[in-house]
């Protein structure tokens, strides 16, 4: 019986609040398929224990997933993963929009036009595949 | 369920004071000892030697039953624990006058008995030995007072202080009292009203002292 | 029953040198609170009254539901108190002040007594005066928590301690909300003990109550605004901004009561706004003081 929070590291050095960083790692585990969906999670309480954290900010945590449609909380009964099938997968593309946005940020700083952006994407694309199994 | 935690500080007070009782104890019974044998001056020695373990008693109980644990902050321990102000002054008092009577009504009933099978001194000087031995019961009482009320070790040391400087004195004084020397170096024991008033007035007193400490106390209004 | 732990209502207590005045706190049930200032603000003094063990001048405590301090003894039986000037007995060992604890503490949980000395590190046949600073806290911590108490009250209880030892103690407290029903208030000016285990934040300074609210709403309200202001630019007082420090062509706001709106204010203005950031509960802390000083004293 492997813990199910054994991984979850909140860090005082992150400049993020406490609660953002508790759903994203939630949001991770989902995505990886670590937790499927439909699968019942810690208590609010019991993960506030476990991580050594107030239960207000994780209560804080759950409500935002749970208006994300990530997560629902059933009164008495606790918590899990939405039932949506393909969670995990959505998640990810959620993930990837996040990345690409940054992309387009730091390319705006930088001055590169959209046209360049997407060359240097094809490039990446060229190195990922080229190293083989997908390593870059 | 209060008289309880009121009991086991009590209890701990005897606890942590048992090494000094039984100091007490032998050294006042190692003073009784001597006298007998030899002359005069083993009985002067032995005398004083005697006094001064119930002198000590009455006054290092007090300052450092009481004035240590406050000064090493176990106050705030104690009265973290579901009792009341007055209940921890109840516990200290009670737990002190035991812990102090039980040396000093042993060693005075064995002087008075010594006195009394062996005529160490002569019997009559019975009153004058109760006299004197009630002195550092009183002592205490004002010692323990000022400890518990003052709240800072000055106090209690004032006491102490007052206490040593005036035992002499009134030694010297009761010397200069013919109704009391006079019976004192006959072979019977005489009560006369000079000693009956003496000695009633030391008990009234340290009864009044005590009372006076536990009229302060219920005063305070911050404890720690 | 009122379902607060603490309530404190105008509070007041005059010393020689300092006064507490017109304190207001309430701790909600099954919720831990921390209580924050700076050295001499009045914590522990307002916790001591809490105990019943410093009689207030003015204003009404309660306390479980019990006033104090008329009703202090019934009080403390469910209240556990640890304080940083705190001191068992030098001469005696903790096994003493465990079995002392426990028989006049039905509540005592013997098992868990025993855990927490394993975890703290501690053995009960150490004497009391061979024990270091950071053992001694454990040590009367390890007295309070064993006791399960409904409410601890705490007055710096990792003050001087090594991480290792701050950790642990940390993780019995969070524990303690296991339960519900059972509340912690606790002082400290370790402000990131106080920012990870509170659910509810009060601050305090010479005396008197400066905020006090849920942690995650008050650590929303703060920003730190990183503003690049072209030259000739003024910058506008606005609502919820509580100072700005200004050096040339960057400037940083500091909000209190930030919205996006305060933003897209400075942008309209011409200054660009580089970073909005969360700022953490020590700068908070600093900020929030020295503002509240600047206030009183206009």
């Amino acid at each position: 019986m492997y813990s199910m929070n054994g991984a979850f590291v909140i860090s005082q050095s992150d400049k993020r609040p406490m609660y953002l960083q508790i759903m994203e790692q939630m949001k991770q585990r989902i995505a990886v398929g670590d937790w499927k969906e439909g699968q019942a999670i810690p208590s609010i309480r019991q993960l506030a224990v476990d991580l050594e954290v107030s239960v207000i900010t994780v209560k804080r945590a759950y409500l935002e997933l749970e208006r994300e449609g990530v997560i629902v909380t059933q009164q008495g009964k606790g918590s899990h993963v939405a039932s949506t099938p393909g969670l995990g997968a959505k998640l990810r593309e959620q993930e990837l929009e996040q990345h690409l946005e940054q992309a387009m940020r730091i390319a705006a700083m930088l001055g590169i036009q959209p046209k360049e952006l997407e060359e240097k994407l094809r490039e990446a694309g060229d190195r990922f595949s080229g190293n083989g199994n997908g390593k870059i | 369920m209060r008289d309880s935690v009121v009991g086991q500080l009590i209890w701990k007070d005897w606890q942590m004071q048992r090494v000094p009782i039984l100091i007490t104890i032998v050294w006042g019974a190692a003073a009784l000892a001597i006298a007998p044998w030899g002359g005069v001056n083993n009985r002067v020695v032995g005398g004083v030697l005697f006094f001064i373990p119930l002198i000590l008693m009455g006054h290092m109980l007090p300052l450092g039953g009481i004035g240590n644990e406050r000064k090493k902050q176990n106050l705030a321990f104690l009265m973290s624990l579901p009792v009341s102000f007055i209940q921890y002054t109840t516990s200290k008092l009670i737990s002190s006058l035991v812990i102090f009577l039980i040396p000093w009504v042993t060693l005075v009933s064995a002087a008075v008995l010594l006195v009394e099978v062996r005529g160490v001194v002569p019997h009559g000087s019975i009153p004058v030995l109760l006299i004197l031995s009630l002195m550092p019961f009183l002592g205490f009482c004002l010692i323990t007072g000022a400890t518990l009320v003052g709240e800072t070790e000055g106090w209690g040391i004032a006491a102490n202080v007052l206490c040593s400087s005036t035992y002499g004195l009134a030694w010297f004084f009761m010397t200069q009292v013919p109704s009391l020397m006079v019976p004192a170096n006959g072979a019977v024991v005489v009560w006369n009203s000079t000693e009956l008033l003496i000695l009633a007035s030391e008990i009234v007193v340290s009864l009044l002292l005590l009372g006076l400490t536990y009229f302060l106390q219920s005063r305070k209004r911050d404890f720690v | 029953m009122s379902d607060l732990a603490i309530e404190l209502s105008g509070v007041g207590k005059r010393y020689k040198y300092f006064a507490l005045d017109n304190i207001h706190l309430k701790v909600p049930a099954g919720q831990i609170m921390g209580l924050i200032g700076p050295n001499g603000a009045g914590k522990s003094t307002t916790i001591r009254i809490m105990l019943g063990l410093v009689h207030q001048d003015s204003g009404e405590v309660r306390v479980l539901g019990h006033r104090m301090p008329t009703e202090q003894v019934a009080a403390k039986w469910d209240i556990g108190f640890a304080s940083e000037d705190m001191r068992l007995y030098e001469s005696m060992t903790l096994g003493w002040h465990m079995s002392f604890m426990q028989r006049i503490y039905p509540n005592w949980d013997s098992a868990y007594a025993q855990l927490l000395l394993k975890r703290f590190g501690l053995r009960a046949d150490q004497k009391i005066k061979g024990l270091s600073h950071g053992q001694r806290v454990k040590a009367t911590l390890l007295l309070v928590l064993a006791r399960k108490a409904k409410l601890l009250v705490l007055d710096e209880p990792t003050t001087g301690l090594d991480p290792v030892a701050r950790h642990e103690i940390l993780r019995e407290l969070t524990a303690v909300m296991a339960e519900e029903g059972r509340s912690i208030l606790f002082s400290s000016h370790n402000t990131h003990d106080v920012e990870q285990i509170s659910d509810q934040i009060t601050f305090i300074d010479r005396g008197r109550i400066i905020d006090s609210m849920d942690k995650e709403m008050y650590l929303d309200r703060w920003r730190r605004l990183r503003l690049e202001v072209p030259h000739g630019v003024e910058l506008p007082a606005l609502p919820g901004i509580i100072g700005i420090k200004r050096d040339g062509r960057l400037a940083v706001a500091t909000a209190n009561a930030y919205v996006p709106d305060l933003a897209h204010a400075y942008e309209s203005t011409g200054a660009r706004v580089q970073r909005v950031e969360n700022m953490t509960l020590e700068e908070i802390f600093v900020a929030n003081v020295e503002h509240s000083r600047e206030e009183v004293e206009a």
